[in-house]
C-alpha cells in the first residue's frame, strides 16, 4: 500500500515538474545580458548539445529564447562524449547545434561528414581564422594557454619566456602537463603544425625526460599548483579565477604568460556548429549570430574570463594580454588527421604513465 | 519435457520471462559486437600488443588489490556493526554506505585535496606539529581511494545476510563448546562465504571500469585508455572495450565454477541473530571503524564542505555570486530522488525472476542470464548510454516510444546496475526455507498468495538492500544520465559535473554535500529500518 502512494506521488511530481510557466522577463545572469520583457514564442525551437558547462552559457541561452521567443532545449556533457552521441544518432540527432570546448570534437564530427554549413552573414562576424574556411563552424569564445605556477615557489622573473625553456634541468620535476585534455591535445597539434612534427615530438620527449606529471585536466593542475603539489602547469587561464573566488588566500597559485609568440600563448578558441541534418537551421544560424552579438560577447569576457571574438568588443582587463597567434590562424581545417596523430604522439611519449 | 524436467529446469513461463529479460540486458554486449563489426574494430590483432598489455596488466592488479582489500574491510565492518557490542551501531549503520554516494570525479580529486601535500589534513596535522608527505597518485592512490569508496559493495549485502542468519545453528556450535571464533571460522564465515564473494566479484568489476578515481590518481588502465582513444581511434576504443567485457566474462564464469553455492537452504529461521561480545577488542574495533570512516567518508567531506563553506561566505560578503539557484538546486534534487527510487524499485522488479529460477531451479537460460547481467557491470557508463541510443534508433517504434523519456533512462540504470541487486536478491530467495514454501503448498495456498504471504515477507529486507545499492548508485551516475536523459532534464551529479568541469568548485561542493544527505536519508529508511523491521 504504501509502496502504492508513493508511486503515484513520484508519478505526479513527473508530470508536474515537466510542465513550467515561461518568465515574463529574466533575472540573474541572464537579465545582464537581456534586461527586458520576454518576447512571445516565435514557434520555432532550437536543440543544444553543449560541451560548454551550464554555469557559464546558461544565461546566454535563457536570455536568447527570452528574447527571441524560440524554444531552447538543452543537453548537456563533455565535448567529446556528445560528439560521440551525436555520431551514434547519425542523421536522426536530436541536436541542432553543437558547442564544443575545443576544436577537437569539431573536426571528428566533421571527418564524419556530420556538420551542416553556416551562412556567410554569420560567418563575417568574427576574423576569417576564427571560422573553417568550409564554413562548417565559428568561434565563439577563446581561451588562451597560459602557465600555472605557485606563487610560495616561483616569482614572475624566475620564469622563462618560451615554452622550450621547460626542458631546462632547472625545471626538472616541476611541471605538470595535462595530457589527456582536450585543450591540450589541440594545443600540441597547434603547435606540431607551427615548428613541425619533430620539434613538436622532440619536445615533449624532452618534457618527459625532465620529469614532467600527468593531471588528467586543467583543474586539477591548477588546484594542485595551489596547493604545492606541483610547482606550474600548462593550463587554460580562466580555471585560476574560479580556484581564486573559492578558496581565496588559501589558493597560492596565479597565471603566467610566456611571451607573446610563443607557441605557449596560444589562443584556443570554442566553436559552434550547425548539424547537417538539422530542420530548424534558421533558429540555429540566429542562435549563432546572438552567441557573437555584443551584449553575449561582453557577457562571456566581464562573467566568464574568456576572450570575446566579434569585432569591437574588447577584453576584460584582468585577462593577460592577447596574442596573435590563434587557433584559427593555422587553419584548423588542413590539419586533417591533427588531432588524431597528436594524441597518438602524446600516448607514445610515456607522459600519461608519469 | 516431463513433470521432473520441468522441475529441475523451472516453470516454462519463467524460463521465457527470464529469456527476454536476458535479452534486454545483452543490449550493451550486442552493441559491441556489433560495433566492432561495422567499424573494422580487430580485438584479435590486438591481444597480445603491448598497447593492450600493459594497461590490462595495471587494471587486473589493480582489480585484484582493490578486491583483496574490500572484502576484508567490508566483511569485518559488517559483522562488528551487525553483530557485536560495537558502541553507536546504528549511527555506523547509516554512515557506513555513503562512500557509494561519492560521483568518482569530484570524490576522488575531494580525497586528494584533504589528503595530499598541501592539502586540508597536512596543514591541520602541521598545526600539530606533525609533517606528512605522502602523496596519493599511481597504483596506491588508486588502489587506497576504490578500496575506501568500494567496500560498500562488500559490506551492504554481507549485512544484510548476517541479520538473516537464524541464531540455532551458532547456538549449537555455543553449547557444543566453541568459543566465538571458531564459530565465526566455522559456521558463520561458510554461510556468508557466497556473499562475501558476490560482493567482492562486484568491486572487481568497478575496479576495472572505473575512469575518474584512476584518472585523477594518474594510473593508466584499461578503461583509460579506451577514453583517450574514443575521438582518435574509434575502432582501437571499441576493440578494447570488448576485450573488457571478455575479462569480465572470463572472471564472471571463473567465480560461478569455484563458489558454487547451493542456493537452497532448509534452515528453520529460529531466533534473533546471535550478538557477540568484543569483550577487551572494544576500543581496537571502535579505532577500526572510526578510521575507515574518517578516511572514506570524512576525507572527502571536509574538502566538500570547505569548497561549499568558502562559497558561501563569499557571497555574503559580496564576492562573486554563485552560478547556481534554490529553484535548480530543488528541482535536481527531486530528479535524483525520484529517478533513483524508481530505477531501485524497477531493477528489484526485473532481477527478481531471473534469481528466483537461478536460486530455485537447474536453468541454463538462469545462468546465462546471470552472468550476462553481472559482466556489464564492467563496461563504462558511456558505452551503457551509446548501445541504448544505439538500439532505440535501430527501430522506428521504440524511438517514437522511448525517445526522450525517463522510460530509456531508467532502463539504462536497470541495465547499468542491475547486477548490484543481483547478488543480495539470489540470498534473499535462497533464504526463503524449503519446508515453510512446502508448508504453504501442501496447505493450498495458491502460488501468488504463497509468494506475496511466504516469500514476500521473508525477503523483504534483501530486496530493500538491493534497491538501496542500485539507488545509491544511481543517484551519483554520469554518463548515461547526460546522454539519454530527456532534454533539460538535470540531476544533482550532471550539475556537479557542470560546476566543476569549470573549476566552479564552491557550487559542486554545495550540491555534493546535498547528494551525501539526501543519501544518508535513503540508507537510512532503506537499509537501516526496513532491516530491523525483521
Amino acid at each position: 500500500m504504501r509502496l502504492r502512494i508513493l508511486l503515484s506521488t513520484l508519478a505526479t511530481a513527473l508530470i508536474l515538474s515537466s510542465c513550467g510557466s515561461d518568465p515574463e522577463s529574466l533575472d540573474g545572469r541572464a537579465a545582464e545580458i537581456y534586461p527586458g520583457t520576454c518576447a512571445d514564442g516565435n514557434g520555432r525551437s532550437v536543440t543544444i548539445y553543449s560541451g560548454r558547462t551550464e554555469n557559464l552559457i546558461l544565461p546566454v541561452l535563457e536570455a536568447f529564447g527570452c528574447e527571441t521567443g524560440t524554444d531552447v532545449q538543452v543537453r548537456w556533457g563533455a565535448s567529446t562524449d556528445l560528439a560521440l552521441l551525436i555520431n551514434e544518432e547519425g542523421d536522426r540527432t536530436q541536436a541542432d547545434v553543437f558547442l564544443s570546448r575545443s576544436p577537437g570534437p569539431v573536426g571528428y564530427l566533421e571527418s564524419n561528414d556530420l556538420l551542416g554549413t553556416i551562412s556567410s552573414d554569420v560567418l563575417s562576424l568574427v576574423d576569417e581564422q576564427n571560422h573553417s574556411a568550409a564554413g562548417t563552424w565559428i568561434g565563439f569564445s577563446g581561451r588562451k594557454r597560459v602557465m600555472v605556477y605557485n606563487i610560495d615557489e616561483y616569482s614572475p622573473a624566475d620564469l622563462p619566456d618560451s615554452v622550450f625553456d621547460l626542458t631546462a634541468e632547472e625545471f626538472r620535476n616541476k611541471v605538470a602537463l595535462p595530457g589527456t585534455n582536450g585543450s591540450f591535445i589541440d594545443w600540441f597539434t597547434v603547435f606540431m603544425d607551427q615548428h613541425g612534427k619533430d620539434v613538436a615530438t622532440q619536445w615533449l620527449n624532452d618534457m618527459v625526460d625532465n620529469g614532467a606529471r600527468y593531471y588528467p585536466n586543467n583543474r586539477s593542475i591548477v588546484e594542485a599548483t595551489g596547493r604545492g603539489e606541483i610547482s606550474m602547469g600548462l593550463v587554460n587561464h580562466y580555471y585560476n579565477y574560479q580556484e581564486q573566488a573559492a578558496s581565496g588566500n588559501d589558493h597560492r597559485a596565479e597565471n603566467y604568460d610566456f611571451n607573446n609568440e610563443d607557441i605557449g600563448s596560444l589562443l584556443i578558441i570554442t566553436a559552434a556548429t550547425i548539424l547537417d541534418s538539422s530542420t530548424n537551421v534558421e533558429a540555429s544560424e540566429d542562435l549563432l549570430e546572438y552567441l557573437l552579438s555584443a551584449p553575449v560577447q561582453q557577457y562571456f569576457t566581464d562573467r566568464t574570463f574568456e576572450y570575446p571574438l566579434a569585432a569591437g568588443v574588447i577584453p576584460n582587463d584582468a585577462l593577460p594580454e592577447l596574442t596573435a597567434l590563434e587557433i584559427g590562424s593555422v587553419n584548423f581545417d588542413e590539419l586533417g588527421g591533427g588531432f588524431e596523430e597528436a594524441s597518438r604522439i602524446i600516448e607514445a611519449s610515456g607522459i600519461l604513465n608519469r | 519435457m516431463n513433470k521432473a524436467e520441468t522441475k529441475q529446469r523451472g516453470p516454462a513461463g519463467l524460463q521465457l520471462v527470464v529469456l527476454g529479460l536476458a535479452f534486454l540486458f545483452s543490449f550493451p554486449a550486442l552493441y559491441l559486437i556489433w560495433r566492432n563489426f561495422t567499424e573494422g574494430g580487430n580485438p584479435a590483432e590486438l591481444i597480445g600488443t603491448r598497447r593492450i598489455l600493459d594497461p590490462l596488466w595495471r587494471s587486473v592488479s589493480l582489480a585484484l588489490a582493490v578486491s583483496a582489500t574490500t572484502a576484508a574491510i567490508g566483511t569485518a565492518l559488517a559483522w562488528l556493526t551487525n553483530r557485536t557490542d560495537l558502541p553507536g551501531n546504528r549511527i555506523w549503520r547509516v554512515v557506513l554506505p555513503i562512500p557509494l554516494v561519492f560521483p568518482t570525479f569530484i570524490g576522488a580529486a575531494a580525497f586528494i585535496r584533504t589528503m595530499n601535500p598541501g592539502g586540508l589534513a597536512n596543514r591541520m596535522l602541521s598545526e600539530l606539529g606533525i609533517e606528512t608527505v605522502i602523496e596519493m597518485r599511481g597504483f596506491f592512490g588508486a588502489w587506497s581511494v576504490l578500496t575506501l569508496f568500494c567496500y560498500p559493495y562488500v559490506y551492504l549485502p554481507v549485512a544484510a545476510r548476517l541479520r538473516q542468519l537464524p541464531s540455532s545453528l551458532e547456538e549449537n556450535a555455543r553449547v557444543l563448546g566453541q568459543n566465538p571464533s571458531q564459530i565465526i571460522l566455522r559456521v558463520v564465515l561458510p554461510q556468508i562465504g557466497s556473499v562475501i564473494a558476490a560482493g567482492t566479484l562486484l568491486v572487481f568489476l568497478y575496479t576495472i571500469s572505473d575512469f575518474g578515481a584512476v584518472q585523477l590518481m594518474r594510473y593508466d588502465t584499461l578503461a583509460r585508455s579506451i577514453f583517450t582513444s574514443q575521438l582518435a581511434d574509434q575502432s582501437v576504443a571499441l576493440a578494447l572495450s570488448l576485450i573488457l567485457l571478455l575479462l569480465a566474462g572470463a572472471i564472471v564464469a571463473f567465480e560461478r565454477i569455484f563458489s558454487r553455492v547451493k542456493f537452497t537452504t532448509d534452515e528453520a529461521l529460529v531466533g534473533k541473530p546471535v550478538q557477540y561480545s568484543l569483550g577487551r577488542w572494544r576500543f581496537p574495533a571502535i579505532g577500526f571503524v572510526s578510521l575507515i570512516v574518517l578516511l572514506s567518508t570524512g576525507a572527502p567531506l571536509l574538502a566538500l564542505g570547505d569548497w561549499a563553506t568558502d562559497g558561501l561566505i563569499r557571497t555574503t560578503r559580496g564576492g562573486y555570486p554563485l552560478t547556481i539557484d534554490k529553484e535548480q538546486v530543488w528541482e535536481s534534487t527531486w530528479n535524483t530522488f525520484s529517478i533513483s527510487v524508481l530505477a531501485g524499485l524497477v531493477a528489484v522488479i526485473a532481477i527478481l525472476p531471473i534469481a528466483f529460477l537461478v536460486a530455485r531451479y537447474k536453468s541454463r537460460i538462469g545462468s546465462v542470464a546471470h552472468s550476462v547481467i553481472i559482466a556489464t557491470f564492467a563496461l563504462p557508463g558511456i558505452l551503457i548510454a551509446l548501445a541504448m541510443r544505439f538500439w532505440t534508433l535501430r527501430s522506428d517504434w521504440a524511438y517514437d516510444l522511448v525517445n526522450n523519456t525517463e522510460v530509456l533512462l531508467i532502463f539504462a540504470y536497470v541495465v547499468r546496475f542491475g547486477s548490484l541487486a543481483m547478488g543480495v536478491i539470489l540470498v534473499a530467495v535462497a533464504a526463503v526455507p524449503k519446508r515453510l514454501h512446502d508448508a504453504g503448498k501442501i496447505l493450498g495456498v495458491r502460488k501468488f498468495s504463497r509468494f506475496a504471504r511466504i516469500d514476500l515477507p521473508i525477503m523483504t529486507p534483501g530486496l530493500a538492500a538491493a534497491a538501496g545499492l542500485v539507488i545509491l548508485s544511481t543517484m551519483k551516475e554520469l554518463p548515461i544520465t547526460l546522454l539519454i536523459s530527456p532534454l533539460g532534464f538535470s540531476t544533482l551529479a550532471t550539475r556537479i559535473f557542470s560546476s566543476f568541469e569549470d573549476a566552479f568548485v564552491a557550487e559542486a561542493g554545495i550540491m555534493a554535500l546535498i547528494l551525501v544527505a539526501l543519501s544518508s536519508v535513503l540508507t537510512w529508511f532503506l537499509v537501516i529500518r526496513k532491516a530491523d523491521h525483521l
